[in-house]
């Protein structure tokens, strides 16, 4: 109990405003993990994409191959979302 | 099972004048995969030159291709025909000689001609309607008559221009074989291949067909030099699988085929991302009404593959307790995915690590499989040194995985993984567990080195292929996280309201509640189906395959085809 006075003098806050704080820290930071790689898997894909749709116009069969190098990069924004994810849970 | 059918390699000579007799076997037989020659092969074929086509080619080709105009002319295609009866070749036959030159003028004169002039017309006259109302009144109404007329030949000759169509494509084929044989002067000589339980019965056909005058003999072959064509060997569960396969690569004859695991494994993947009771119950809806539009043989096969996988998902939607993001009146069998949107989940909330846990445990076991099938393809297809440094490289990736996992069990206590921490403790800060996978980690590195030291920059890729299986859980959770929002918003945020104080305009806001329901979860179902699918075949391909999988294998094509107009 003293120590919880203290750091209410220390701080000017309530262990509830510290709890809070933290959650939201966590929200920003999770936030940032998934934005972040989503940006990185985005700008990885644009060239991969474009590549791909010029590959499938010249030859049809090409579309499921395609479509699957265009997805590689997916790996990204999925380990954000497991940081996200393990930051939340 | 998990082995390309087994071929036997055939060589066959004959006299020139066998050659016509014995093409229409092998055709009639749909068994000899040829090995085409070319003039470049070597001294075995000194003296040998490519074959003629046989006598008539070019008139089948020519009658073909009338048959073809004829067909699209008239606009009869293969897949819609309007009797599906077989007509015997002979009779078929008798058709082109009489019936084909009458149809052809008939057509080319009354339809073809007079309808191009016709269209024509009616674009020119089309400009100066107002004028030529009447004209193009007549004119619509003579179209419409030729037309009829086209309808008549339609339905009188659709068949056999079909069958016919078949007939001379099959001539067309079988005469132009030649061009794959070697010949001299006076003789024939052939070389492919047959699958192994049908060769006997092959050779003795040959015979008949020949009354013995061909000599015929399997020959010894050695299976990684030559090569030979691959057909796939799989229990009937499996064939859909052989889709996702030829999009990759079609096996070597010498590789492991790993169909069977495949078509196991990619539905438990779909199943265990979408995991929504209901959502496997509309992709099974989707699975079997969309069998009226995709007819052709890979689009059933990608319609069975989708079957399974929403099977899959409604057995792991009953598992995780799921339909449509609501939970179902049990608590999740499995670990709980229910988040906690709009305090829904509150006596449970998401159970996010064990899941985690879960998906590498599967990465684990998966990427350790794959590890051991390139065990079995270098030995087999590899010689000498090399194969000996191929295997235990693939034994140092194995050694270099487990040692990792070993380390981090040691020091940390994960849920659902051994616990090794309270090991006693040895050197360096490492209890006797982490000793162990440290000297596995070592050696693993030094196997892999021994083979290429260039390999030693891709070991990174262990935790992340491993990792990359975190993406069956991910992309699982995101997918409940938009059903559960949808709802709340749709139900909770819209509905809801309006239900308890009834109005006119609460009408109205209920109608928008259930478009924002329709909407969002159309919405996540197409990315349930696209995500579901693609991760889960991506891991196949990019994390799996790359451990053992080269492919390149020559697809198997015997000669002749699959009659659906004709017999004999």
């Amino acid at each position: 109990m003293v120590e919880t006075v203290a750091v209410e003098t220390v701080a000017g806050m309530t262990p509830e405003m510290i709890a809070a704080t933290q959650m939201g820290l966590k929200a920003i930071g999770a936030g940032l993990a998934v934005g972040l790689t989503g940006l990185g898997t985005g700008i990885a894909e644009m060239a991969i994409g474009s590549a791909a749709v010029g590959a499938v116009a010249e030859n049809k069969d090409m579309f499921g191959l395609a479509l699957l190098l265009t997805v590689i990069p997916e790996t990204i924004v999925i380990f954000g979302l497991v940081v996200a994810l393990l930051l939340l849970f | 099972m998990f082995k390309a059918k087994p071929m036997t390699r055939l060589f066959m000579a004959g006299l020139k004048e066998q050659m016509a007799s014995v093409i229409q076997e092998i055709y009639r037989q749909h068994l000899f995969h040829v090995q085409g020659f070319s003039e470049a092969r070597g001294e075995d074929y000194e003296g040998f030159r490519m074959g003629m086509p046989l006598p008539g080619a070019g008139e089948a080709a020519a009658q073909l291709v009338t048959v073809r105009g004829l067909l699209s002319t008239l606009g009869i295609s293969r897949e819609t025909p309007e009797s599906v009866g077989k007509k015997p070749a002979p009779e078929v036959r008798a058709w082109l000689e009489t019936q084909l030159p009458r149809i052809r003028n008939d057509v080319e004169n009354e339809i073809s001609r007079r309808r191009s002039i016709l269209e024509t017309d009616r674009k020119k006259y089309d400009e100066l309607c107002r004028i030529y109302d009447a004209r193009l009144a007549e004119i619509q109404k003579e179209l419409a008559r030729i037309e009829e007329k086209a309808e008549e030949i339609r339905k009188a000759h659709a068949d056999w221009l079909l069958a016919s169509e078949e007939l001379l494509m099959a001539d067309v084929e079988q005469k132009e074989i030649p061009l794959q044989f070697a010949t001299t002067e006076q003789a024939f000589v052939a070389e492919g291949w047959v699958p192994a339980p049908d060769a006997e019965r092959f050779i003795s056909a040959l015979q008949k067909a020949t009354g013995g005058k061909i000599f015929i003999t399997e020959v010894p072959m050695d299976e990684v030099p030559d090569q030979p064509p691959v057909e796939y060997n799989n229990p009937s569960f499996a064939r859909p699988a052989e889709l996702f396969m030829d999009v990759y690569a079609r096996p070597k004859y010498t590789e492991i085929d790993p169909t069977i695991l495949l078509s196991i494994v990619f539905p438990l993947f779909f199943g265990l991302i979408v995991g929504d009771a209901g959502y496997g119950l509309l992709f099974l809806a989707m699975a079997y009404g969309m069998r009226r539009f995709l007819t052709g043989p890979e689009g059933r096969m990608l319609l069975t593959n989708l079957r399974n996988a929403s099977l899959s998902s409604l057995v792991f939607g009953i598992l995780f307790s799921e339909f449509f993001g609501f939970r179902l009146p049990w608590a999740p069998v499995l670990f709980s995915r229910h988040l906690n949107i709009g305090g829904e989940a509150a006596a449970h909330g998401p159970a996010i690590p064990e899941l985690m846990v879960l998906s590498i445990w599967i990465g684990v076991l998966h990427i350790t499989l794959g590890r051991f099938f390139g065990i079995i393809n270098h030995a087999r297809q590899d010689h000498g040194r090399h194969r000996t440094l191929a295997v235990l490289a693939n034994v140092g990736w194995l050694c270099v995985m487990w040692g990792i996992l070993t380390l981090i069990w040691s020091q940390f206590a994960l849920p659902l993984m051994p616990d090794l921490t309270g090991a006693p403790s040895a050197v360096l800060g490492l209890n006797l567990a982490g000793l162990g996978g440290a000297v596995a980690l070592l050696a693993g590195i030094i196997l892999i080195a021994r083979d290429s030291v260039l390999e030693i920059i891709e070991i990174p890729t262990i935790i992340s292929h491993v990792l990359s299986y975190a993406r069956l859980v991910a992309v699982g959770l995101s997918s409940v996280a938009i059903a559960m929002v949808v709802n709340f918003i749709a139900i909770g945020m819209i509905i809801q309201p309006q239900l308890e104080n009834l109005s006119a305009l609460g009408i109205v806001i209920i109608i928008m509640g259930v478009l924002v329901f329709l909407i969002g979860h159309t919405l996540n179902i197409a990315l349930g189906l696209l995500g579901g699918g693609l991760h889960s075949i991506r891991l196949h391909y990019v994390e799996w395959f790359t451990k053992f999988y080269k492919g390149g294998g020559e697809k198997y094509t015997p000669l002749g085809m699959i009659r659906r107009f004709t017999e004999d």
